[in-house]
Protein backbone atom coordinates (compact mmCIF):
# COMPACT_ATOMS: atom_id res chain seq x y z
CA UNK A 1 0.00 0.00 0.00
CA UNK A 2 1.46 3.43 -0.96
CA UNK A 3 1.41 6.59 1.18
CA UNK A 4 -0.94 8.13 -1.38
CA UNK A 5 -3.49 5.44 -0.60
CA UNK A 6 -2.74 5.02 3.10
CA UNK A 7 -3.33 8.63 4.15
CA UNK A 8 -6.82 8.99 2.60
CA UNK A 9 -7.79 5.57 3.93
CA UNK A 10 -6.77 6.49 7.49
CA UNK A 11 -8.56 9.80 7.16
CA UNK A 12 -11.73 7.98 6.00
CA UNK A 13 -11.56 5.48 8.86
CA UNK A 14 -11.03 8.26 11.39
CA UNK A 15 -13.98 10.23 10.06
CA UNK A 16 -16.17 7.11 10.03
CA UNK A 17 -15.32 6.31 13.63
CA UNK A 18 -16.03 9.88 14.63
CA UNK A 19 -19.35 9.89 12.80
CA UNK A 20 -20.40 6.65 14.46
CA UNK A 21 -19.49 7.97 17.86
CA UNK A 22 -21.45 11.12 17.22
CA UNK A 23 -24.51 9.15 16.18
CA UNK A 24 -24.32 7.06 19.33
CA UNK A 25 -24.17 10.15 21.48
CA UNK A 26 -27.23 11.67 19.79
CA UNK A 27 -29.27 8.45 20.13
CA UNK A 28 -28.81 8.51 23.87
CA UNK A 29 -29.58 5.59 26.14
CA UNK A 30 -31.65 2.78 24.69
CA UNK A 31 -35.27 2.68 25.94
CA UNK A 32 -35.94 -0.11 28.42
CA UNK A 33 -37.11 -3.36 26.92
CA UNK A 34 -40.92 -3.63 26.78
CA UNK A 35 -42.41 -5.48 29.71
CA UNK A 36 -45.71 -7.30 30.32
CA UNK A 37 -48.34 -6.18 32.87
CA UNK A 38 -47.77 -6.69 36.57
CA UNK A 39 -49.66 -10.01 36.64
CA UNK A 40 -50.66 -12.00 33.60
CA UNK A 41 -51.39 -15.40 32.13
CA UNK A 42 -49.70 -17.20 29.28
CA UNK A 43 -51.81 -20.21 28.44
CA UNK A 44 -52.39 -21.83 31.85
CA UNK A 45 -49.32 -20.28 33.43
CA UNK A 46 -49.93 -17.37 35.78
CA UNK A 47 -47.03 -15.00 36.40
CA UNK A 48 -46.34 -11.89 38.42
CA UNK A 49 -48.58 -12.41 41.45
CA UNK A 50 -46.88 -11.05 44.59
CA UNK A 51 -45.14 -13.85 46.43
CA UNK A 52 -45.72 -16.36 43.64
CA UNK A 53 -43.10 -16.63 40.95
CA UNK A 54 -45.09 -18.89 38.69
CA UNK A 55 -48.43 -20.66 39.17
CA UNK A 56 -49.75 -23.43 36.95
CA UNK A 57 -53.52 -23.44 36.67
CA UNK A 58 -55.59 -26.52 35.91
CA UNK A 59 -56.64 -25.11 32.56
CA UNK A 60 -56.16 -21.99 30.49
CA UNK A 61 -58.26 -18.99 31.54
CA UNK A 62 -60.47 -17.88 28.64
CA UNK A 63 -63.70 -15.88 28.30
CA UNK A 64 -65.38 -16.88 25.02
CA UNK A 65 -68.79 -15.45 25.89
CA UNK A 66 -67.47 -12.24 27.40
CA UNK A 67 -64.36 -11.36 25.40
CA UNK A 68 -62.60 -8.68 27.43
CA UNK A 69 -65.75 -7.19 28.93
CA UNK A 70 -64.47 -8.88 32.09
CA UNK A 71 -61.01 -10.00 33.25
CA UNK A 72 -60.05 -13.55 32.45
CA UNK A 73 -58.79 -14.11 36.00
CA UNK A 74 -59.15 -12.07 39.19
CA UNK A 75 -57.07 -12.35 42.37
CA UNK A 76 -59.01 -12.21 45.62
CA UNK A 77 -58.46 -9.08 47.74
CA UNK A 78 -56.72 -11.11 50.47
CA UNK A 79 -54.38 -12.71 47.97
CA UNK A 80 -55.46 -16.23 48.90
CA UNK A 81 -57.26 -17.19 45.68
CA UNK A 82 -57.35 -16.57 41.99
CA UNK A 83 -60.78 -17.08 40.43
CA UNK A 84 -60.71 -17.61 36.69
CA UNK A 85 -62.92 -18.41 33.73
CA UNK A 86 -62.64 -21.79 32.05
CA UNK A 87 -64.29 -23.31 29.02
CA UNK A 88 -64.73 -26.95 28.12
CA UNK A 89 -65.66 -27.56 24.53
CA UNK A 90 -68.20 -30.35 24.20
CA UNK A 91 -68.35 -30.34 20.46
CA UNK A 92 -65.96 -28.97 17.90
CA UNK A 93 -67.25 -25.87 16.14
CA UNK A 94 -65.13 -24.87 13.15
CA UNK A 95 -65.40 -21.07 12.76
CA UNK A 96 -64.93 -21.33 9.00
CA UNK A 97 -68.03 -23.48 8.61
CA UNK A 98 -71.67 -22.83 9.38
CA UNK A 99 -73.46 -24.91 11.97
CA UNK A 100 -75.51 -26.50 9.24
CA UNK A 101 -72.39 -27.64 7.40
CA UNK A 102 -71.14 -29.27 10.61
CA UNK A 103 -74.41 -31.00 11.42
CA UNK A 104 -74.95 -28.82 14.47
CA UNK A 105 -78.62 -28.37 15.26
CA UNK A 106 -80.48 -25.95 17.47
CA UNK A 107 -80.11 -26.98 21.08
CA UNK A 108 -76.95 -29.03 20.65
CA UNK A 109 -74.54 -28.56 23.56
CA UNK A 110 -71.38 -26.89 22.31
CA UNK A 111 -69.44 -25.98 25.45
CA UNK A 112 -69.60 -25.66 29.23
CA UNK A 113 -68.20 -22.53 30.88
CA UNK A 114 -67.14 -22.57 34.50
CA UNK A 115 -65.49 -20.43 37.12
CA UNK A 116 -62.56 -22.14 38.81
CA UNK A 117 -60.86 -21.30 42.05
CA UNK A 118 -57.14 -21.73 42.53
CA UNK A 119 -56.03 -21.69 46.14
CA UNK A 120 -52.60 -20.07 46.15
CA UNK A 121 -51.86 -21.41 49.62
CA UNK A 122 -52.60 -25.08 49.01
CA UNK A 123 -52.33 -25.24 45.23
CA UNK A 124 -55.80 -26.81 45.00
CA UNK A 125 -57.56 -25.91 41.78
CA UNK A 126 -61.25 -26.79 41.59
CA UNK A 127 -64.46 -25.94 39.76
CA UNK A 128 -66.23 -23.25 41.80
CA UNK A 129 -69.40 -22.77 39.75
CA UNK A 130 -70.17 -24.87 36.68
CA UNK A 131 -72.18 -23.18 33.93
CA UNK A 132 -70.93 -19.75 34.94
CA UNK A 133 -68.58 -17.05 33.69
CA UNK A 134 -67.43 -13.52 34.61
CA UNK A 135 -66.82 -12.65 38.26
CA UNK A 136 -65.92 -9.80 40.59
CA UNK A 137 -64.34 -9.79 44.06
CA UNK A 138 -65.40 -7.06 46.46
CA UNK A 139 -62.86 -5.65 48.93
CA UNK A 140 -64.47 -7.53 51.85
CA UNK A 141 -64.23 -10.88 50.06
CA UNK A 142 -67.75 -11.07 48.61
CA UNK A 143 -67.78 -12.64 45.16
CA UNK A 144 -70.26 -12.07 42.33
CA UNK A 145 -70.71 -14.06 39.14
CA UNK A 146 -73.08 -14.79 36.27
CA UNK A 147 -74.55 -18.29 36.20
CA UNK A 148 -76.45 -19.68 33.25
CA UNK A 149 -79.91 -21.15 33.63
CA UNK A 150 -78.40 -24.35 32.25
CA UNK A 151 -74.85 -25.59 32.40
CA UNK A 152 -74.19 -25.70 28.69
CA UNK A 153 -73.83 -23.15 25.97
CA UNK A 154 -76.12 -24.48 23.24
CA UNK A 155 -76.40 -23.77 19.52
CA UNK A 156 -79.13 -21.34 18.59
CA UNK A 157 -80.18 -20.59 22.17
CA UNK A 158 -79.35 -17.44 24.15
CA UNK A 159 -77.15 -18.30 27.12
CA UNK A 160 -79.33 -16.61 29.74
CA UNK A 161 -79.05 -16.75 33.49
CA UNK A 162 -78.72 -14.57 36.58
CA UNK A 163 -76.13 -12.78 38.65
CA UNK A 164 -75.41 -14.24 42.08
CA UNK A 165 -73.49 -12.84 45.02
CA UNK A 166 -71.89 -14.70 47.92
CA UNK A 167 -70.69 -12.84 50.99
CA UNK A 168 -67.61 -15.02 51.01
CA UNK A 169 -66.28 -17.88 48.94
CA UNK A 170 -68.19 -20.51 50.90
CA UNK A 171 -71.34 -18.50 51.70
CA UNK A 172 -74.63 -19.44 50.02
CA UNK A 173 -75.39 -17.61 46.74
CA UNK A 174 -78.07 -14.92 46.56
CA UNK A 175 -79.67 -13.98 43.26
CA UNK A 176 -79.33 -10.24 42.64
CA UNK A 177 -80.85 -9.85 39.16
CA UNK A 178 -84.59 -9.28 38.78
CA UNK A 179 -84.99 -11.11 35.52
CA UNK A 180 -83.14 -13.92 33.79
CA UNK A 181 -81.22 -12.48 30.85
CA UNK A 182 -77.73 -12.30 29.40
CA UNK A 183 -75.35 -10.61 31.84
CA UNK A 184 -71.61 -10.17 32.18
CA UNK A 185 -70.21 -9.17 35.57
CA UNK A 186 -67.74 -6.30 35.30
CA UNK A 187 -66.77 -5.19 38.83
CA UNK A 188 -67.77 -3.71 42.13
CA UNK A 189 -68.11 0.04 42.64
CA UNK A 190 -68.32 0.25 46.41
CA UNK A 191 -71.34 -1.82 47.40
CA UNK A 192 -72.91 -1.65 43.92
CA UNK A 193 -72.19 -4.41 41.46
CA UNK A 194 -71.63 -3.21 37.90
CA UNK A 195 -72.76 -5.64 35.22
CA UNK A 196 -73.48 -5.60 31.52
CA UNK A 197 -76.80 -6.69 30.09
CA UNK A 198 -76.28 -7.98 26.54
CA UNK A 199 -79.30 -7.30 24.34
CA UNK A 200 -80.08 -8.27 20.74
CA UNK A 201 -77.44 -7.08 18.34
CA UNK A 202 -74.84 -7.25 21.15
CA UNK A 203 -76.11 -3.97 22.54
CA UNK A 204 -74.55 -3.38 25.94
CA UNK A 205 -76.32 -1.74 28.85
CA UNK A 206 -74.42 -0.90 32.02
CA UNK A 207 -76.43 -1.80 35.12
CA UNK A 208 -75.85 -1.18 38.80
CA UNK A 209 -77.12 -3.89 41.14
CA UNK A 210 -77.55 -2.59 44.67
CA UNK A 211 -78.82 -5.80 46.24
CA UNK A 212 -81.19 -8.69 45.52
CA UNK A 213 -83.80 -7.48 43.00
CA UNK A 214 -82.50 -3.89 43.07
CA UNK A 215 -81.13 -2.98 39.68
CA UNK A 216 -80.75 0.28 37.76
CA UNK A 217 -79.59 1.16 34.26
CA UNK A 218 -76.55 3.41 34.59
CA UNK A 219 -75.94 3.80 30.85
CA UNK A 220 -77.48 2.34 27.70
CA UNK A 221 -75.48 1.49 24.59
CA UNK A 222 -72.30 1.92 26.61
CA UNK A 223 -69.16 0.23 27.85
CA UNK A 224 -67.34 0.65 31.15
CA UNK A 225 -63.83 1.97 30.79
CA UNK A 226 -63.05 2.02 34.50
CA UNK A 227 -64.42 2.52 38.00
CA UNK A 228 -62.98 5.44 39.95
CA UNK A 229 -60.45 4.58 42.69
CA UNK A 230 -62.97 5.55 45.38
CA UNK A 231 -65.73 3.51 43.74
CA UNK A 232 -68.16 6.42 43.46
CA UNK A 233 -68.15 6.99 39.72
CA UNK A 234 -67.66 5.17 36.45
CA UNK A 235 -65.98 6.28 33.26
CA UNK A 236 -68.11 4.99 30.38
CA UNK A 237 -67.76 5.13 26.63
CA UNK A 238 -70.38 5.50 23.91
CA UNK A 239 -69.66 4.55 20.31
CA UNK A 240 -70.73 6.51 17.24
CA UNK A 241 -73.91 4.54 16.52
CA UNK A 242 -76.08 6.81 18.64
CA UNK A 243 -74.35 10.15 18.05
CA UNK A 244 -70.84 11.55 18.19
CA UNK A 245 -68.68 9.13 20.19
CA UNK A 246 -68.07 10.33 23.71
CA UNK A 247 -66.90 9.41 27.18
CA UNK A 248 -68.94 10.22 30.27
CA UNK A 249 -68.29 10.31 33.97
CA UNK A 250 -71.31 8.79 35.75
CA UNK A 251 -72.14 8.85 39.46
CA UNK A 252 -72.71 5.29 40.65
CA UNK A 253 -75.22 6.30 43.33
CA UNK A 254 -77.82 7.83 41.00
CA UNK A 255 -76.55 7.70 37.42
CA UNK A 256 -76.01 11.47 37.17
CA UNK A 257 -73.70 12.52 34.36
CA UNK A 258 -70.87 14.41 36.09
CA UNK A 259 -68.78 15.22 33.02
CA UNK A 260 -68.60 14.39 29.34
CA UNK A 261 -66.16 14.72 26.46
CA UNK A 262 -67.24 14.64 22.81
CA UNK A 263 -64.51 12.60 21.11
CA UNK A 264 -65.18 14.23 17.75
CA UNK A 265 -63.71 17.44 19.21
CA UNK A 266 -60.30 16.02 20.18
CA UNK A 267 -57.31 14.54 18.33
CA UNK A 268 -58.84 12.49 15.48
CA UNK A 269 -56.39 9.68 16.25
CA UNK A 270 -58.56 8.85 19.27
CA UNK A 271 -61.55 8.01 17.05
CA UNK A 272 -63.62 5.78 19.29
CA UNK A 273 -62.75 4.58 22.77
CA UNK A 274 -63.15 1.00 23.95
CA UNK A 275 -64.19 -0.60 27.22
CA UNK A 276 -62.07 -2.34 29.89
CA UNK A 277 -59.46 0.27 30.74
CA UNK A 278 -57.86 1.42 33.98
CA UNK A 279 -58.04 4.38 36.37
CA UNK A 280 -55.07 5.59 38.44
CA UNK A 281 -55.22 8.86 40.36
CA UNK A 282 -56.64 11.47 37.96
CA UNK A 283 -55.90 9.44 34.85
CA UNK A 284 -57.93 6.95 32.86
CA UNK A 285 -56.41 4.70 30.20
CA UNK A 286 -58.60 3.28 27.45
CA UNK A 287 -58.27 1.46 24.14
CA UNK A 288 -58.69 3.80 21.18
CA UNK A 289 -58.57 3.76 17.41
CA UNK A 290 -54.86 4.68 17.44
CA UNK A 291 -53.99 2.19 20.15
CA UNK A 292 -54.35 3.69 23.61
CA UNK A 293 -55.48 6.99 25.04
CA UNK A 294 -55.10 8.57 28.48
CA UNK A 295 -57.68 11.03 29.83
CA UNK A 296 -57.34 13.34 32.80
CA UNK A 297 -60.38 13.47 35.08
CA UNK A 298 -60.32 16.33 37.56
CA UNK A 299 -62.32 19.36 38.59
CA UNK A 300 -65.50 18.00 37.04
CA UNK A 301 -63.87 17.81 33.61
CA UNK A 302 -62.57 15.16 31.27
CA UNK A 303 -59.60 16.18 29.11
CA UNK A 304 -57.50 14.27 26.64
CA UNK A 305 -54.04 13.85 28.17
CA UNK A 306 -52.17 11.60 25.74
CA UNK A 307 -52.65 9.44 22.70
CA UNK A 308 -50.38 6.46 22.24
CA UNK A 309 -49.94 4.74 18.93
CA UNK A 310 -49.70 1.01 18.52
CA UNK A 311 -48.61 -0.55 15.24
CA UNK A 312 -51.07 0.05 12.41
CA UNK A 313 -54.07 -2.21 12.59
CA UNK A 314 -53.12 -3.51 16.01
CA UNK A 315 -56.06 -3.31 18.38
CA UNK A 316 -55.03 -3.03 22.03
CA UNK A 317 -57.26 -4.33 24.81
CA UNK A 318 -57.37 -4.07 28.62
CA UNK A 319 -54.81 -1.30 29.14
CA UNK A 320 -53.35 -1.25 32.64
CA UNK A 321 -51.25 1.42 34.27
CA UNK A 322 -47.88 0.11 35.41
CA UNK A 323 -46.19 2.66 37.65
CA UNK A 324 -46.24 6.33 36.71
CA UNK A 325 -44.84 6.10 33.20
CA UNK A 326 -46.16 3.02 31.44
CA UNK A 327 -49.41 1.55 30.18
CA UNK A 328 -49.59 -2.05 29.05
CA UNK A 329 -52.26 -3.81 27.04
CA UNK A 330 -52.56 -6.89 24.91
CA UNK A 331 -53.26 -7.62 21.30
CA UNK A 332 -54.32 -10.81 19.60
CA UNK A 333 -53.48 -12.75 16.51
CA UNK A 334 -54.43 -16.16 15.22
CA UNK A 335 -51.33 -17.61 16.92
CA UNK A 336 -52.15 -16.20 20.35
CA UNK A 337 -51.65 -12.97 22.23
CA UNK A 338 -48.85 -10.48 22.76
CA UNK A 339 -48.48 -7.63 25.22
CA UNK A 340 -48.04 -4.02 24.20
CA UNK A 341 -46.00 -1.74 26.45
CA UNK A 342 -46.50 2.00 25.91
CA UNK A 343 -44.45 4.89 27.28
CA UNK A 344 -46.72 7.67 28.55
CA UNK A 345 -44.06 10.31 27.88
CA UNK A 346 -43.03 9.42 24.34
CA UNK A 347 -46.38 7.89 23.35
CA UNK A 348 -44.53 5.01 21.72
CA UNK A 349 -45.56 1.37 22.12
CA UNK A 350 -43.60 -1.85 21.66
CA UNK A 351 -44.63 -5.51 21.66
CA UNK A 352 -43.39 -8.16 24.02
CA UNK A 353 -44.14 -11.87 24.01
CA UNK A 354 -43.22 -13.50 27.33
CA UNK A 355 -42.75 -17.27 27.19
CA UNK A 356 -42.67 -17.15 23.38
CA UNK A 357 -42.56 -20.91 23.03
CA UNK A 358 -45.64 -21.48 25.21
CA UNK A 359 -48.23 -23.68 23.60
CA UNK A 360 -51.97 -23.38 23.88
CA UNK A 361 -54.11 -25.94 25.62
CA UNK A 362 -57.55 -27.40 24.94
CA UNK A 363 -57.47 -26.17 21.37
CA UNK A 364 -56.90 -22.53 22.29
CA UNK A 365 -53.84 -20.54 21.26
CA UNK A 366 -51.41 -19.48 24.03
CA UNK A 367 -53.36 -16.48 25.25
CA UNK A 368 -51.60 -13.68 27.06
CA UNK A 369 -53.98 -11.67 29.20
CA UNK A 370 -53.53 -9.39 32.21
CA UNK A 371 -54.77 -10.57 35.62
CA UNK A 372 -56.35 -7.80 37.67
CA UNK A 373 -59.24 -6.77 39.84
CA UNK A 374 -61.22 -3.86 38.33
CA UNK A 375 -63.39 -3.49 41.44
CA UNK A 376 -62.97 -0.34 43.54
CA UNK A 377 -62.12 0.76 46.09
CA UNK A 378 -59.20 -1.49 46.77
CA UNK A 379 -57.09 -1.58 49.89
CA UNK A 380 -55.53 1.83 50.45
CA UNK A 381 -57.80 3.59 47.94
CA UNK A 382 -60.98 4.13 49.94
CA UNK B 1 -111.75 -28.33 -20.39
CA UNK B 2 -111.01 -24.61 -20.40
CA UNK B 3 -111.01 -24.67 -16.59
CA UNK B 4 -108.62 -27.60 -16.59
CA UNK B 5 -106.29 -25.81 -19.02
CA UNK B 6 -106.38 -22.64 -16.94
CA UNK B 7 -105.66 -24.60 -13.77
CA UNK B 8 -102.77 -26.33 -15.52
CA UNK B 9 -101.36 -23.00 -16.68
CA UNK B 10 -101.58 -21.51 -13.19
CA UNK B 11 -99.91 -24.59 -11.70
CA UNK B 12 -97.21 -24.44 -14.35
CA UNK B 13 -96.46 -20.76 -13.74
CA UNK B 14 -96.53 -21.31 -9.99
CA UNK B 15 -94.02 -24.13 -10.08
CA UNK B 16 -91.54 -22.35 -12.35
CA UNK B 17 -91.73 -19.09 -10.38
CA UNK B 18 -88.47 -17.89 -8.90
CA UNK B 19 -89.42 -18.41 -5.27
CA UNK B 20 -89.86 -22.14 -5.56
CA UNK B 21 -86.96 -22.86 -7.86
CA UNK B 22 -84.15 -20.72 -6.62
CA UNK B 23 -81.54 -21.52 -4.00
CA UNK B 24 -80.15 -18.42 -2.29
CA UNK B 25 -77.61 -17.24 0.25
CA UNK B 26 -76.16 -14.01 1.63
CA UNK B 27 -72.61 -12.73 1.36
CA UNK B 28 -71.11 -9.79 3.22
CA UNK B 29 -67.97 -8.11 1.94
CA UNK B 30 -66.40 -6.13 4.78
CA UNK B 31 -64.90 -2.91 3.52
CA UNK B 32 -65.51 -0.25 6.14
CA UNK B 33 -67.85 -0.05 9.12
CA UNK B 34 -70.02 2.44 7.23
CA UNK B 35 -69.78 1.10 3.73
CA UNK B 36 -69.60 -2.61 3.10
CA UNK B 37 -71.66 -4.75 0.74
CA UNK B 38 -74.45 -7.19 1.52
CA UNK B 39 -75.38 -9.40 -1.42
CA UNK B 40 -78.13 -11.92 -2.00
CA UNK B 41 -76.99 -14.58 -4.45
CA UNK B 42 -79.07 -17.31 -5.98
CA UNK B 43 -79.00 -20.09 -8.53
CA UNK B 44 -81.60 -22.22 -10.26
CA UNK B 45 -80.28 -25.73 -9.61
CA UNK B 46 -79.01 -27.70 -11.33
CA UNK B 47 -77.70 -24.75 -13.34
CA UNK B 48 -74.54 -23.36 -11.70
CA UNK B 49 -75.19 -19.84 -13.04
CA UNK B 50 -75.27 -17.33 -10.16
CA UNK B 51 -77.38 -14.20 -10.00
CA UNK B 52 -77.08 -11.49 -7.38
CA UNK B 53 -78.30 -8.18 -6.04
CA UNK B 54 -76.27 -6.02 -3.67
CA UNK B 55 -76.86 -3.23 -1.18
CA UNK B 56 -74.72 -1.03 0.96
CA UNK B 57 -74.46 -2.42 4.47
CA UNK B 58 -72.82 -1.16 7.63
CA UNK B 59 -71.45 -3.23 10.49
CA UNK B 60 -69.78 -2.48 13.81
CA UNK B 61 -67.83 0.58 14.86
CA UNK B 62 -64.36 -1.03 14.87
CA UNK B 63 -62.52 -3.61 12.79
CA UNK B 64 -61.34 -6.04 15.46
CA UNK B 65 -63.84 -8.81 14.87
CA UNK B 66 -63.28 -10.16 18.41
CA UNK B 67 -64.51 -7.03 20.16
CA UNK B 68 -67.92 -7.93 21.57
CA UNK B 69 -70.59 -5.28 21.07
CA UNK B 70 -68.34 -3.07 18.95
CA UNK B 71 -67.00 -4.78 15.89
CA UNK B 72 -68.28 -6.14 12.61
CA UNK B 73 -69.16 -9.79 12.09
CA UNK B 74 -66.33 -12.34 12.10
CA UNK B 75 -65.45 -13.99 8.80
CA UNK B 76 -66.84 -17.39 7.83
CA UNK B 77 -70.08 -19.19 7.02
CA UNK B 78 -73.15 -18.61 9.17
CA UNK B 79 -76.35 -20.59 9.39
CA UNK B 80 -79.52 -18.52 9.56
CA UNK B 81 -81.52 -19.09 12.74
CA UNK B 82 -84.64 -17.17 11.90
CA UNK B 83 -86.36 -14.45 9.93
CA UNK B 84 -89.08 -12.07 11.08
CA UNK B 85 -91.13 -9.35 9.42
CA UNK B 86 -92.19 -7.82 12.73
CA UNK B 87 -89.49 -8.69 15.22
CA UNK B 88 -89.95 -6.85 18.49
CA UNK B 89 -86.65 -6.97 20.34
CA UNK B 90 -85.45 -4.20 22.60
CA UNK B 91 -82.83 -2.92 20.18
CA UNK B 92 -83.59 -4.79 16.98
CA UNK B 93 -87.07 -4.54 15.44
CA UNK B 94 -89.00 -5.04 12.21
CA UNK B 95 -87.68 -7.02 9.25
CA UNK B 96 -84.68 -8.94 10.54
CA UNK B 97 -82.62 -12.05 9.90
CA UNK B 98 -80.95 -13.74 12.85
CA UNK B 99 -77.70 -15.63 12.25
CA UNK B 100 -75.72 -18.08 14.35
CA UNK B 101 -73.04 -17.23 16.91
CA UNK B 102 -69.50 -17.21 15.53
CA UNK B 103 -66.03 -17.64 16.98
CA UNK B 104 -63.78 -14.80 15.85
CA UNK B 105 -60.23 -15.03 14.55
CA UNK B 106 -58.68 -15.31 18.03
CA UNK B 107 -60.12 -18.83 18.18
CA UNK B 108 -61.85 -18.13 21.49
CA UNK B 109 -64.25 -15.19 21.62
CA UNK B 110 -67.79 -15.92 20.46
CA UNK B 111 -69.84 -13.21 18.88
CA UNK B 112 -73.54 -13.65 19.62
CA UNK B 113 -76.92 -11.95 19.12
CA UNK B 114 -76.11 -11.18 15.48
CA UNK B 115 -78.74 -9.91 13.05
CA UNK B 116 -79.21 -8.31 9.65
CA UNK B 117 -81.58 -5.42 10.28
CA UNK B 118 -82.29 -1.70 9.86
CA UNK B 119 -83.66 0.99 12.16
CA UNK B 120 -87.42 0.60 12.05
CA UNK B 121 -90.28 -0.20 14.39
CA UNK B 122 -91.76 -3.66 14.79
CA UNK B 123 -94.57 -2.60 12.42
CA UNK B 124 -91.99 -1.56 9.80
CA UNK B 125 -92.55 2.15 10.45
CA UNK B 126 -90.32 4.98 11.58
CA UNK B 127 -90.26 6.60 14.98
CA UNK B 128 -88.47 9.92 14.46
CA UNK B 129 -89.05 12.18 17.40
CA UNK B 130 -85.78 13.33 18.94
CA UNK B 131 -83.37 15.99 17.82
CA UNK B 132 -80.43 13.71 17.20
CA UNK B 133 -80.74 9.95 16.99
CA UNK B 134 -83.73 7.70 17.37
CA UNK B 135 -83.00 3.99 17.52
CA UNK B 136 -85.89 3.14 15.21
CA UNK B 137 -85.51 5.94 12.68
CA UNK B 138 -82.96 5.98 9.86
CA UNK B 139 -81.82 9.60 9.96
CA UNK B 140 -78.23 9.76 8.89
CA UNK B 141 -75.02 8.17 7.65
CA UNK B 142 -73.95 7.12 11.13
CA UNK B 143 -76.97 4.83 11.36
CA UNK B 144 -74.91 2.36 9.34
CA UNK B 145 -72.84 1.83 12.50
CA UNK B 146 -73.88 -1.08 14.69
CA UNK B 147 -72.75 -2.96 17.74
CA UNK B 148 -71.91 -5.92 15.55
CA UNK B 149 -74.86 -6.58 13.26
CA UNK B 150 -75.22 -5.86 9.56
CA UNK B 151 -77.43 -2.83 8.96
CA UNK B 152 -79.29 -1.75 5.82
CA UNK B 153 -80.77 1.68 5.16
CA UNK B 154 -84.41 2.50 4.59
CA UNK B 155 -86.28 5.76 3.98
CA UNK B 156 -87.64 7.84 6.84
CA UNK B 157 -89.63 11.07 7.12
CA UNK B 158 -86.44 12.95 7.94
CA UNK B 159 -83.96 11.48 5.44
CA UNK B 160 -84.04 10.12 1.92
CA UNK B 161 -81.95 6.99 2.14
CA UNK B 162 -82.70 4.20 -0.36
CA UNK B 163 -85.08 1.44 0.57
CA UNK B 164 -82.34 -1.18 0.74
CA UNK B 165 -84.01 -3.12 3.53
CA UNK B 166 -87.22 -3.37 1.52
CA UNK B 167 -85.34 -4.40 -1.61
CA UNK B 168 -83.28 -7.00 0.23
CA UNK B 169 -86.38 -8.39 1.91
CA UNK B 170 -88.27 -8.67 -1.38
CA UNK B 171 -85.30 -10.18 -3.18
CA UNK B 172 -84.81 -12.70 -0.38
CA UNK B 173 -88.39 -13.93 -0.65
CA UNK B 174 -88.53 -13.79 -4.45
CA UNK B 175 -85.29 -15.62 -5.11
CA UNK B 176 -84.83 -18.59 -2.87
CA UNK B 177 -85.17 -17.30 0.67
CA UNK B 178 -87.10 -19.51 3.05
CA UNK B 179 -90.77 -18.50 3.21
CA UNK B 180 -91.09 -19.38 6.91
CA UNK B 181 -91.04 -16.68 9.53
CA UNK B 182 -89.95 -16.81 13.16
CA UNK B 183 -87.15 -18.78 14.77
CA UNK B 184 -86.30 -21.91 12.85
CA UNK B 185 -86.41 -25.27 14.59
CA UNK B 186 -83.27 -26.19 12.77
CA UNK B 187 -80.56 -24.05 11.28
CA UNK B 188 -81.38 -22.93 7.78
CA UNK B 189 -79.80 -23.48 4.38
CA UNK B 190 -80.02 -19.77 3.49
CA UNK B 191 -76.55 -19.15 4.83
CA UNK B 192 -74.46 -16.04 5.15
CA UNK B 193 -70.82 -15.90 4.13
CA UNK B 194 -68.71 -13.09 5.55
CA UNK B 195 -65.53 -12.50 3.60
CA UNK B 196 -62.29 -12.02 5.57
Amino acid sequence: MTARMTIPLCLFLALSASACGSAQTERGPQPPAPRPPAAYTVGRTLLGLPGHDRVTLATAPVTPLAGWLTPVAVPSPDGRFVAYNAWRELREDDPALSWEDQGIETGDSLARPSIRLHDLRTGKDSAYVVGAFSLAWRGDGAIAYFKGAGHDYRAGLRYVGDVFVRDSVNAPPQRWTEKTDRYVVAGWAGSSLIVYRVRSGETLDVLALDGPGRQRVLASDAGIVAISPDGTSAFVEHGPETGPPRVDLIAISNGTKLASLDLSTVDPAVGVVGYAGDWQGDFVAAPSASGLVVFRVSGGRIDLARTMRAAAGQGVAEPRFVGPSRVTGWTSSSSGGAFVDCDRVSGRCARTVPLPTARGVDGFPAWRRPVYNPSRPQEGEA
Amino acid sequence: MRIALLAGLVLCCWTVGPASAANGWWTFDRNTNLNSTLTWKWTYPPSPAEYSRSWRGGSGTTMDECEIGRCWLPAGWYAQKGHWDHYDGSKVKGRVWWVQDKTCRDGSTRRTELFVHSEETASNGQSCTSTYDDPFCWERESDYYSNGCIKLARPSPVAGFPNDLGAAHATYHDYGGKSAHGAYDNVDANELYVYS
